[in-house]
């Protein structure tokens, strides 16, 4: 009871002071905003200038067949709009680069902030417990940079309903997409907190601290490439098994981000 | 060893290394409750080192440190219920109201958050100032609010880690009279400091300090450990015939005339002092004053810290050899 209490407090003061910056506030909402409408104006590019054959003809086309093996109703669809669909089913992936950013920018800062302030010495003279603290940090910056996920992911779908035709959000809206968004945005988001806040307490500068942070954006980053060119295809199941692993990798990653967290190194070290 | 919590402080034989450097070495000491204890020590002599290990903020490498009856580095977070903690710089969210920064330590702490900070902001005299942003504040009231942050639960050992240091002489003054205060509640302080005034205004007890303890005892203890009592003498007609008179009292040992001023040594201060002023009247003299010498806290630091060696010096050396 008191644990929660104090995880609540670490919270009340995260977004206070995330609400008090404007620079927080528009990293926070511009990022989205501008991940958005990048993708949306690409497939708009797309879908209106491209010819469908040459899209065919290119790495591409290798995906949409994967695809249509997948799913045969698509195969109904004119060629422009299968290709639509299949762009529009890299979305969900896509958009875990939202809280990715966002979570490791406002971690990175939570930890920075108190080593600027001189505030860890007398907070951590408190009975607060280093898990709480990391645990409240991670939390307040993951749940807006979930919520500005979801946000984007609406948005997203407008979009589509935009470019047209508007029957095809049917084909879009797949398990895997909530999947993706449901389960995957959040655990995505708290492993670049908890990758942020472990950079934080090890580097010397913010700097290094993103940088560290950003290493798990590479990976992530391979792996749209790989669904994109057909290499891959993630299958719902699939993405339950990837967010089943990041759970067991949050886990993980909490436990080594508390025994990183030395206090005595972080008083000592840090000037 | 025993450890026994009769004492708000008590260490044994504690130590503390960073890599090969010696902060700490063999401290033992005693603290009882409700004392004032000034832990003196130029800069780098392990001053806040000491001062968080027994905050239970960092491990001791060595021996055994005990703060108002719990072993300091076994229950951090129940030691820091019943510690309150004035670190050297008072290390606020500055775009925070001073009343928010309070409410966010206190909520930490299973205390009627709300209050004890509107109780304190009144006693520290930051209510009217209770909204404004702790950016805006002078050092002073930040040194203020930090210690009404270190009282919010009450504690019954408080640390004070340099509480004066960068203010003005009037910010310093008022944070002397809060600790003055705090002192009369009878908390037990353990004031780490190199103002040296400060320390004499405000300690029961010093402890000189470089990296370990070289004395320990109330300042008046100290100066007659250190030096011999002084008797001087302010004459109005000073001759070589009262000098004479004054080396012919039994009890003098040494004495030497020096402008209007007899200089004197006695055996023993109490008893031959008025035997050394009669002798000196019925010789003729006209005595303007009779006092004793008084030797400042400041003499007795640099005495005591000029025999003792710098433990800084080799790793200062070692680093030179680096560069």
């Amino acid at each position: 009871m008191k644990g929660r209490l104090r995880l609540r407090n670490v919270l009340w003061k995260e977004w206070k002071g995330l609400l008090a910056s404007t620079s927080s506030l528009l990293m926070v909402t511009l990022i989205p905003v501008v991940i958005v409408a990048q993708i949306l104006f690409v497939i708009f590019l797309v879908s209106r200038l491209v010819s469908p054959d040459a899209l065919a003809a290119s790495p591409l086309g290798n995906g949409l067949a994967q695809l249509l093996a997948g799913r045969p109703e698509l195969a109904a669809l004119p060629l422009g709009q299968q290709f639509q669909v299949y762009l529009y089913l890299q979305l969900p992936l896509y958009l875990l680069l939202i809280p990715m950013m966002v979570a490791n920018m406002l971690s990175t800062f939570s930890i920075i902030e108190e080593k600027q302030t001189r505030t860890l010495e007398p907070l951590l003279a408190t009975p607060v417990r280093t898990g709480e603290l990391l645990l409240g940090k991670a939390l307040a910056g993951a749940l807006p940079a979930v919520l500005m996920t979801w946000v984007s992911a609406a948005l997203c779908l407008a979009g589509i309903a935009v470019i047209g035709p508007s029957s095809l959000l049917g084909f879009v809206l797949t398990p895997s997409w909530l999947v993706s968004l449901l389960l995957l945005a959040p655990l995505v988001t708290l492993l670049s907190f908890l990758l942020g806040v472990i950079g934080s307490s090890r580097a010397a500068d913010s700097k290094g601290a993103q940088n560290f942070a950003l290493v798990e954006v590479l990976p992530f980053l391979a792996l749209v490439a790989a669904q994109v060119l057909g290499v891959l295809s993630l299958s719902p199941w699939a993405l339950l098994a990837v967010s089943a692993g990041l759970a067991l990798l949050d886990f993980l990653f909490l436990r080594l981000a508390i025994s990183l967290f030395r206090r005595e190194s972080i008083l000592v070290s840090w000037r | 060893m025993s450890m026994t919590s009769d004492w708000a402080i008590e260490t044994v034989g504690l130590s503390k290394t960073f890599g090969s450097r010696l902060a700490v070495e063999d401290l033992t000491l005693q603290v009882p409750r409700g004392e004032v204890l000034a832990f003196l020590g130029p800069n780098g002599a392990g001053k806040t080192t000491t001062t968080r290990i027994l905050a239970g903020m960092i491990a001791p490498s060595g021996g055994r440190a005990t703060v108002s009856g719990l072993e300091v580095d076994r229950q951090p977070e129940l030691l820091h219920e019943r510690i309150g903690l004035l670190t050297e710089t008072p290390g606020f969210y500055e775009w925070m109201s001073a009343r928010d920064n309070l409410l966010f330590f206190a909520r930490f702490y299973p205390i009627p958050a709300q209050e004890n900070v509107d109780r304190l902001l009144h006693s520290m005299d930051l209510w009217d100032r209770r909204n404004d942003r702790v950016g805006s504040f002078s050092k002073g009231m930040k040194q203020r609010l930090a210690l009404a942050r270190a009282m919010l639960h009450a504690p019954e050992v408080l640390f004070l880690d340099e509480p004066t240091a960068g203010l003005d002489p009037e910010a310093a003054r008022d944070v002397r009279a809060l600790i003055g205060q705090l002192q009369e509640e009878g908390r037990t302080i353990f004031l780490c400091s190199h103002n040296l005034e400060e320390a004499e205004e405000l300690a029961d007890r010093i402890a000189l300090f470089r990296t370990r303890l070289v004395a320990l005892d109330s300042p008046a203890a100290l100066r007659v450990r250190l030096f011999r009592r002084t008797l001087l003498v302010e004459l109005e007609n000073p001759c070589l015939m009262l000098l004479e008179a004054a080396q012919r009292v039994s009890g003098v040992q040494d004495v030497s005339l020096d402008g209007n001023r007899l200089t004197v040594h006695l055996l023993d201060f109490e008893r031959d002092r008025p035997l050394l002023v009669s002798a000196l009247v019925e010789e003729g003299a006209a005595i303007r004053s009779v006092f004793e010498e008084q030797h400042s806290l400041e003499e007795i630091y640099l005495s005591l810290l000029a025999d003792e060696p710098n433990k800084l010096a080799p790793v200062v050396d070692k680093e030179r050899r680096k560069r």
